[in-house]
């Protein structure tokens, strides 16, 4: 098992929501990965914390909405930063830091919380099925899988 | 008139919306509940092969895939004119049953079952699986993640992958399990048999000897009396993968019963003005409104739903606690929401013990696994039981197998207006002279996470789970009350 896992996350067939998927595999296509584990997946709360067992590090791409920046833009994020509204919960478990909390009561082997880091585009439409991100979420495609790759060589 | 918003519904993802309007006196009016829906999947389906469906459709919801990829392959079956061999309706059914263990004990130790084991009125930050494993020990926490995790691995060995199964095709499915597999289904069927006893234990020393507890959940803040869906096999037992639906009026009697094909004559689906989401009802009753009683065809499609639509349950465990359940609660049907909790674990139980007769059938390891179909496509529907409710696929093609029409009816949509009358009953019941605390928040959100509802479940953008948002207003319109755990969006620092 390679240290690191780069996780896609979001449905594919949603519009803005395939931005994971869409990122992580540019950066898949254009950057010599070397030891890194892909997963492009739709999971979020302890479905996703149990993907982290036996990483050392995880960066998760991700769309968000927070309707304060323009749809593409880029952010960093770091899981301890996240307030526990973190998206990557579960409507039918739990959020992803609780999930973790309570893996790493079970001994599970999961990263520490700073090595769990976050690229997320601003997003602006993950209700309507369909296969193409809107005009400016695609556009902010190679910058954002710039964004991992750079993260991926610190 | 005051107005209390809760948006969105804690712990659930997605962007519904309670909102509470209450009179003069402070005594709740009215109250609307807005579940969104996503946009514009038959369009997305249209032209496609219809072979694609089980596969495309899984991808609708990253909670349940398993059971749209089911419903999806019934119908192709239908809609292809062709009947799977015995092996492969067994091999679907098992990984059915290996999906319903993890989804149900997920719910119970997770999502719902922090409100019992935890407490309705603890902090919001300890009702969650962290406060259950506080309570009831670590090493029961850890068994729940083993739970999850074994059944991970049937669903991967039967399904092809772990999450969005792919190995069910019209006629059959694409590959059998070995003898050594089946040796490890087995083993884990028998310790899901154990489990399931387990949690039942645990619902009844944490809950049902909580006299408090058992007041609540036959209160009538929580009591709705409508008609009750669920499939059922030829014995009229609870069935999750296959057979008729049969749907029971509110004095338990049988109403109707029907094959999937026959769905349309049955069920219609009503509008609002305030909602995407549309309100399933029984055309032979009609629309009546957001009102409860043999009168209105509203009807309930949850876990108690399937118990109160079957005779029995068709494995001995399950059936002791069936009967069980009702000789405590007065009978069939029972009318109370929150029993909807204890439904739950039955069908663990059930599910469990499924899963080892099916692990146990020589014919499960078989290679009569497909039916290549042959006829040309026209139309077809699929029927299972997801474990929020009965869910539909309807398709119809040309006669290349392109899709020209689609039509689902998902578990959540078929509680939608179930969900308005429990949740309006809740706030009607807790809410007396403009009174309100985090407490009886909790306790009208409790009426609607009973049904462990889906609401558009597929988005995962962040920040997908939206905390809860209260806002009171008085009758001027001016805020007098509100409390927020919204994300601060200077925390996010942008890099483009």
């Amino acid at each position: 098992m390679a240290k690191t896992l780069l996780v896609g996350l979001g449905n594919p067939i949603l519009t803005d929501d395939a931005i994971g998927w869409r990122v992580v595999e540019q950066t898949r296509d254009h950057f010599e990965l070397g030891d890194v584990d892909i997963q492009l997946v739709c999971v979020g709360g302890l479905s996703l914390a149990e993907l982290m067992i036996g990483y050392k590090r995880v960066i998760i791409v991700d769309s968000i909405i927070t309707k304060r920046h323009l749809p593409g833009t880029v952010y960093h994020l770091a899981l301890c930063s996240l307030p526990e509204t973190l998206n990557s919960s579960s409507a039918h478990d739990t959020n992803l830091t609780t999930a973790l909390e309570a893996l790493r009561r079970f001994n599970a082997p999961l990263p520490d919380n700073d090595a769990i880091e976050f690229v997320a585009v601003e997003a602006l439409d993950v209700w309507t099925f369909g296969e193409s991100c809107t005009p400016d979420v695609a556009a902010s495609i190679p910058t954002a899988a710039e964004r991992v790759w750079s993260l991926l060589q610190s | 008139m005051t107005r209390i918003t809760i948006d969105p519904i804690t712990r659930l993802e997605g962007h519904g919306k309670i909102e509470i309007f209450l009179n003069e006196q402070g005594n709740v009016e009215n109250c609307y509940l807005q579940i969104p829906e996503l946009r514009g999947f038959e369009v997305f389906c249209l032209g496609r092969p219809a072979e694609e469906m089980p596969r495309l459709t899984d991808r609708i919801c990253g909670v349940c895939p398993e059971a749209h990829h089911m419903a999806a392959a019934k119908a192709l079956d239908a809609l292809y004119h062709v009947d799977p061999p015995s092996p492969a309706k067994k091999l679907r059914e098992l990984l059915y049953s290996a999906f319903y263990v993890t989804d149900h004990t997920t719910h119970f130790y997770a999502l719902g079952g922090p409100d019992f084991v935890v407490g309705p009125d603890a902090p919001t930050a300890e009702r969650n699986i962290l406060g259950v494993i506080a309570k009831v020990g670590l090493e029961i926490g850890g068994q729940v993640i083993a739970c999850r995790k074994r059944n991970h691995e049937v669903i991967k060995m039967i399904g092809g992958r772990a999450i969005h199964p792919v190995t069910a095709l019209p006629g059959g499915m694409a590959h059998p399990i070995t003898e050594e597999q089946r040796q490890q289904i087995l083993e884990i069927a028998r310790q899901n048999v154990e489990f399931a006893q387990f949690t039942i234990q645990l619902f009844h020393d944490v809950v049902l000897a909580n006299s408090g507890y058992v007041d609540l959940i036959v209160s009538q803040g929580y009591t709705q009396k409508t008609y009750y869906m669920g499939l059922v096999d030829e014995n009229n037992h609870v069935n999750f993968y296959d057979g008729k639906v049969r749907v029971v009026d509110p004095e338990g009697k049988e109403f109707i019963k029907y094959a999937p094909g026959e769905y349309i004559q049955h069920i219609a689906e009503h509008v609002e003005p305030w909602t995407y989401l549309k309100f399933p009802y029984l055309k032979k009753v009609g629309w009546k409104g957001f009102v409860d009683g043999k009168d209105s065809g509203i009807y309930m499609a949850t876990p108690l739903s399937r118990l109160n639509a079957a005779d029995g349950m068709a494995t001995p465990l399950a059936q002791a606690e069936y009967e069980k359940m009702y000789e405590t609660l007065g009978g069939k049907p029972v009318h109370h929401t929150l029993a909807i909790h204890w439904a739950r674990v039955i069908e663990l139980q059930y599910a469990a013990e499924r899963m080892l007769q099916l692990a146990e059938d020589p014919e499960i390891t078989s290679t009569n696994i497909r039916a290549i179909p042959t006829a040309i496509p026209t139309e077809g529907v699929g029927i299972v039981e997801a474990p929020r409710g009965t869910l539909t696929h309807h398709y119809k093609t040309d006669e290349k197998g392109l899709l020209t029409e689609v039509n689902l009816v998902v578990g959540t949509t078929n509680n939608n207006a179930p969900m308005y009358i429990s949740v309006k009953k809740a706030a009607q019941a807790l809410i007396h002279d403009g009174q309100v605390n985090d407490g009886i928040l909790n306790r009208i959100e409790m009426a609607f996470r009973s049904y462990d509802p889906c609401m558009s479940c597929a988005t995962h953008s962040l920040p997908g789970q939206m905390p809860l948002e209260l806002i009171v207003r008085d009758v001027t319109g001016a805020l007098v009350h509100h409390l927020s755990q919204y994300v601060q969006p200077e925390l996010l620092e942008s890099v483009k």
